[in-house]
């Protein structure tokens, strides 16, 4: 398992960094282009926006398995550790429902566009609309669709070719990122439960600079 | 009523260790749920249009990125030591270099925790070795830490621009003057400190360590200058070369360079044992420094940041989306002029507000909560938008370092490896004068509006 995981960590890892290098080349040739070549690569912005949300969204998963997310930790640092474990209780159980409500939405939003029934209900999905509208020739703004991905027709538009890429493409970051938030959500609830973690949040984001530094003031002063 | 249970949800939720983008979300979509008729797939689109509705906020991974690079020790070792031969040799010079440092720093990073370590962790031990006092120094780097959000590039203020809707470019020159003017004030208020109590003063090393130091710190300092230069044009000469975002993407390519092929800090050039080797002896650098473990290491390090502080503004655009429907802006200002409150008071209350929640929260997050709020009542009492936003950032700055839980003062006693309330009594003169600074922004618009009213001339208020 140990092993397993962290090789999932490097894949993670490695998705996040190339991500944030492609949108940066990205967008750095994109004004090369406008600069040396006077044109213009009119799929960048959007294609770099869509990524965008593709880092945020699923790094987001990535960062409450390794408790990176943001908080405000002055009130719990105060209170003692079975205080604490019933707050991170409370708190797992609260991000847990954040997760499947956003789980279901995003499924709902996201199920025309490649042709799926949404869920019915209002808080919880009760069964599955009987009619709808599929979306599937939605596509997106400047987006061309690549050659390998032209299966996308057949699947979703009925053979009519796209022009441009279907939004059902960059919109399934939502349900497959919120599902992987609800999983990892689940999982430091029964950190918890077992007593490996005590909170869900870090204070600041250079908080692990600021031991290392520490740590060498503290041998700095004892030489 | 039901706005006054949102709110109490959200601060509850955070209280209790709910982290601040779930904390925004789940209250926002609670209330949603409740008392109104959205669905939770329109929930999900707002957050996805967070990304795709707002491509001003496309600037803060490049800002980050940038800043990732630039924030190895060496850099700001390279600045530390141009700060010296400027100022050094006046009496306490090295914590007035301290205050300087941090101002170049800031405009390379952006980040106040991030300036207060990368020029902490030099500084404070430096100033011990020449005998000043520890809790001197840690008060020195503490505040002038905070200026991070304050001086251009700031992601703060790119967080504000996309918030309310107002250009990048104007609210980087508007924190131009009051960056300088801070640093100014800290850095006199230290002079006569020193005077007083008669602290350590350097040696001149000469015009030619200035020259040399600078010379091996430009590289570094060219950064700032492309990203101004590029967003402003040079007077004269050209208009804008690029957006904002572009600017910080192409900040971002520099800076991996300049890291990895002059300074040579890191990348394939750079040995364990920090020395570096030439290009000519490895020119197949060229290629894998792109792919390098120190280059992946840093994408990955800014993407990670990226992510929780992007996923905290995104879940904050939802709760937006709710203020905004709800017109709350609009209900407070009819209570508050049937009050007769008028600018200043409405001012103070902001201050008030930002203070408190400056000290638990981390700078962006806060501001994409309270902006949307305040700018619509702002706007109607005849307020400056720029002017509201670095009046915000200020406030901010000092909420970071007020007792009794600002978080700057959390990262110095962690960086000093002091105790909080050692660098809480530290820090309370320059608090002061980071006080009077903040009187001063609040009601003297001048200060803000000058620099972007004569560049880019007179805003034009669309909302």
């Amino acid at each position: 398992m140990g092993q397993d995981s962290s090789r999932l960590d490097r894949i993670e890892e490695n998705l996040i960094a190339i991500l944030l290098g492609i949108m940066t080349l990205l967008t750095f040739a994109n004004v090369i282009a406008r600069y040396v070549f006077n044109s213009n690569i009119f799929w960048a912005l959007e294609l770099t926006v869509f990524m965008f949300a593709w880092l945020v969204l699923l790094g987001a998963s990535y960062a409450v398995k390794k408790t990176a997310h943001l908080g405000v930790d002055a009130l719990v640092k105060a209170m003692n550790p079975a205080k604490r474990r019933v707050a991170a209780l409370v708190v797992a159980a609260a991000c847990i429902l954040y997760a499947f409500l956003l789980l279901k939405g995003s499924w709902d939003y996201w199920a025309p566009y490649a042709n799926l029934p949404p869920t019915e209900g209002r808080w919880f999905p009760m069964g599955f609309v009987e009619k709808f509208r599929g979306n599937g020739w939605y596509e997106t703004q400047d987006i061309p669709v690549p050659f390998f991905m032209r299966w996308l027709e057949v699947v979703f538009n009925q053979g009519d070719a796209y022009e441009k890429m279907p939004k059902v493409v960059p919109y399934l970051v939502m349900p497959l990122s919120m599902a992987l938030l609800l999983y990892r959500f689940i999982q430091a609830f029964i950190a918890v439960w077992k007593g490996k973690i005590d909170m869900l949040i870090v204070s600041h984001e250079a908080e692990d600079d600021v031991e290392a530094a520490g740590a060498a003031m503290a041998a700095s002063e004892e030489k | 009523m039901e706005l006054l249970l949102l709110f109490t949800m959200v601060i509850g939720l955070m209280l209790i260790g709910v982290p601040i983008a779930v904390s925004l979300g789940l209250s926002s979509i609670l209330f949603l749920l409740i008392f109104s008729d959205s669905s939770l797939a329109s929930v999900a689109q707002t957050l996805f249009e967070a990304f795709e509705g707002h491509s001003t906020l496309l600037a803060i991974p490049f800002f980050i990125l940038a800043s990732s690079f630039m924030s190895t020790g060496g850099v700001a070792k390279r600045i530390i030591r141009f700060s010296i031969a400027l100022v050094g040799h006046f009496r306490g010079g090295l914590a007035i270099a301290g205050v300087l440092a941090c101002m170049i720093f800031a405009a390379l990073s952006g980040s106040s925790p991030a300036t207060v370590v990368a020029i902490g962790s030099i500084v404070i031990a430096a100033m011990r070795q020449v005998g000043y006092t520890k809790e001197f120094a840690a008060g020195v780097i503490c505040n002038a830490g905070t200026l991070g959000i304050l001086i251009p590039p700031s992601i703060v203020m790119v967080v504000y621009a996309a918030a309310v809707e107002v250009s990048v470019g104007r609210m980087f020159l508007a924190g131009v003057i009051p960056g300088l003017l801070a640093g100014t004030m800290l850095m006199i208020g230290i002079y006569v400190m020193a005077r007083v109590k008669n602290m350590p003063k350097g040696d001149w090393k000469g015009w030619t360590e200035v020259f040399a130091s600078f010379r091996d710190a430009a590289w570094g300092l060219m950064l700032i200058a492309i990203i101004m230069i590029g967003i402003y044009g040079i007077p004269g000469v050209t208009g804008a070369i690029f957006t904002p975002t572009e600017a910080a993407a192409v900040a971002s390519l520099y800076a991996f360079l300049v890291a990895s092929f002059i300074y040579r800090d890191m990348g394939p050039l750079a040995n364990a044992d920090g020395t570096r080797v030439s290009l000519m002896k490895r020119p197949h650098a060229l290629i894998t420094a792109f792919w390098h473990e120190d280059t992946r290491r840093t994408l990955f390090d800014a993407g990670k940041l990226v992510v929780t502080l992007m996923f905290v503004i995104a879940n904050a655009l939802i709760l937006k989306h709710v203020i905004t429907d709800e017109q709350l802006p609009q209900k407070i200002t009819e209570v508050m002029i049937s009050y007769g409150f008028g600018p200043v008071m409405f001012l103070i209350i902001v201050n008030i507000i930002l203070l408190i929640g400056g000290q638990f929260m981390e700078p962006s997050g806060l501001l994409v909560i309270v902006a949307p709020l305040v700018f619509p009542i702002a706007m109607e009492l005849g307020i400056d938008p720029i002017h509201l936003g670095i009046i915000m950032v200020v406030n901010m700055e000092i909420g970071m370092i007020t007792p009794p839980v600002g978080l700057n003062l959390f990262v110095t006693a962690g960086v000093a490896n002091m105790s909080m309330m050692g660098v809480v009594r530290a820090a309370l003169p320059f608090l002061a004068i980071m006080f009077v600074f903040l009187i001063m922004i609040t009601y003297i618009p001048w200060i803000s509006t000058v620099l972007p009213n004569a560049v880019m001339g007179p805003e034009v208020i669309t909302n």
